[in-house]
């Protein structure tokens, strides 16, 4: 299949392990954050980290839009399903697992909640035409790779009148908590994988402030094994030299600039919240969306009272240390026995790019379990 | 040329996955697949898409310019974001 078996030749891995050797210096400790949850799916399911020296450790960071999104707001989308009887709440599949305080939608829709899953927002918006009676929510999470989809779905609503068609915006944006990563002092990090569809969007300028205000090298990098091997070798390049830079291994798809109409349109539906709660990281300001006053009538929130109630995590929970790469996944107290995918506790568990998933699921925690009783 | 939107509420045989199993959803998971354009709808700027095992779903093209029969979209959450070029042959 073109733009996926020429990057996941394994003799090309083999020779790409081989430059990654020579790149390290053996005295040294390399850490580098993976951003996006979809390096780390790939990581693990092709076992990269496996051909890496022992001295290159690759951190997971906030990049899984599911594992980001606080208690709060899923008992704010529960609120207007089950209080509101001519309401059908709509949402991506992962979110359906999320926990809230009390119940995830999965089990609110258990409880009798018209909740659905559905793929895009323009399903959704079918939903509603089929549905002139009720009035369908769609919950949009995600960062800027989803968030221009919403904006369109939104942009089609408005154009075709469809007036029970309403939105409740979680969307988050990917560089504002990078910043309150690197501004962390519980972290030190080498370098950084950057976030490929997110930069299909946004493009790599806006991660210009990492090497020039960090000092620190980022490498836009693309979702196969090589891609990220590839992009792990250009960053012990760039430190064995010195040297902190910008770069895009994932050209095949990511311009410089991104998708200028893809920026248009969420700059036309989309303004940017003062602040909002991510879990494991609170409150970042200017890190998410909300529709903005075009928009101001496709807003669930403007039209349902939700308990919009901060909730803090269960105590066992590590999510947190586990978004920000200070713990491992592994190390979290209920990892693995009371937090596994069927019953999850912490958002990390549930979505398959979730680190802690996907540590579970590739069985990075029998071997890692080993290692340490031996 | 039109067509009809290809129902996607239920997921099964759709280009794109969304489920709660142990695959999980690909659109939280910020993944974006490559899809072929067999058909489009330029008034209404949609396309019919297949994926390598010839299952097909309904894409928002508005951001990705001209589009084509044969060409090949990145694809995430129903919407082109990029352009990947014409396949050979098409």
């Amino acid at each position: 299949m073109k733009f996926v078996d020429e990057f996941r030749d394994p003799e090309l891995g083999r020779v790409l392990a081989g430059e990654i050797l020579g790149e390290v210096d053996p005295s040294r400790h390399y850490k580098l954050m993976e951003v996006c949850g979809g390096h780390t799916h790939s990581i693990y399911k092709y076992g990269i980290d496996d051909l890496l020296p022992e001295n290159v450790e690759l951190v997971h960071g906030p990049g899984c839009p599911v594992c980001v999104m606080p208690m709060g707001r899923i008992d704010d989308g529960i609120a207007i399903a089950a209080e509101n009887p001519e309401v059908i709440l709509t949402c991506f599949g992962d979110m359906m697992r999320i926990p809230g305080s009390t119940q995830s939608f999965l089990e609110a829709k258990a409880d009798g909640a018209d909740i659905r899953m559905v793929y895009s927002p323009l399903d959704a918006l079918r939903i509603a035409r089929s549905n002139p009676e009720r009035t369908v929510v769609f919950f949009a999470i995600g960062f800027e790779t989803t968030a221009p989809s919403t904006a369109l779905t939104l942009k089609r609503a408005k154009a075709e009148g469809v007036p029970n068609f309403l939105c409740v915006c979680n969307h988050v944006t990917i560089v504002p908590p990078l910043r309150a990563l690197l501004d962390s002092p519980d972290l030190r990090l080498d370098g950084f994988i950057g976030p490929g569809h997110v930069s299909t969007v946004v493009g790599v300028r806006p991660f210009e402030f990492i090497p020039a205000e960090y000092g620190k090298p980022l490498v836009t990098a693309g979702f196969e094994p090589l891609d990220v091997l590839q992009t792990i070798r250009m960053i012990l390049a760039q430190l064995r030299k010195g040297e902190a830079k910008l770069e895009n291994q994932y050209k095949r798809v990511v311009p410089y600039e991104g998708n200028p109409a893809a920026l248009k349109v969420m700059q036309e539906v989309f303004e940017l919240r003062p602040h909002f709660e991510w879990r494991g990281l609170g409150f970042i300001s200017q890190s998410a969306l909300k529709l903005s006053e075009a928009y101001a009538d496709f807003d669930a929130e403007l039209k349902y009272t939700v308990p919009g109630v901060r909730v803090a995590d269960p105590k066992a929970c590590q999510c947190g240390e586990v978004l920000k790469g200070v713990i491992k996944p592994w190390e979290c107290k209920v990892f693995g026995t009371a937090c596994t995918p069927e019953h999850a506790i912490g958002t990390c568990m549930v979505s398959p790019e979730g680190a802690c998933a996907a540590y579970y699921n590739f069985g990075r925690y029998a071997r890692e379990k080993e290692a340490v009783v031996s | 040329m039109s067509f009809t939107p290809q129902p996607q509420g239920d997921h099964a045989g759709h280009a794109g996955a969304c489920g709660v199993g142990e695959e999980g959803c690909i659109t939280c998971g910020d993944v974006a697949l490559p899809l072929q354009v067999r058909r489009v709808d330029e008034e209404r700027m949609l396309a019919l898409c297949q994926n390598e095992s010839g299952q097909t779903e309904t894409v928002e093209i508005a951001l990705v310019g001209e589009v084509a029969p044969g060409d090949e979209l990145l694809v995430h959450a129903g919407t082109a974001i990029a352009h990947l070029g014409t396949k050979v042959g098409v």
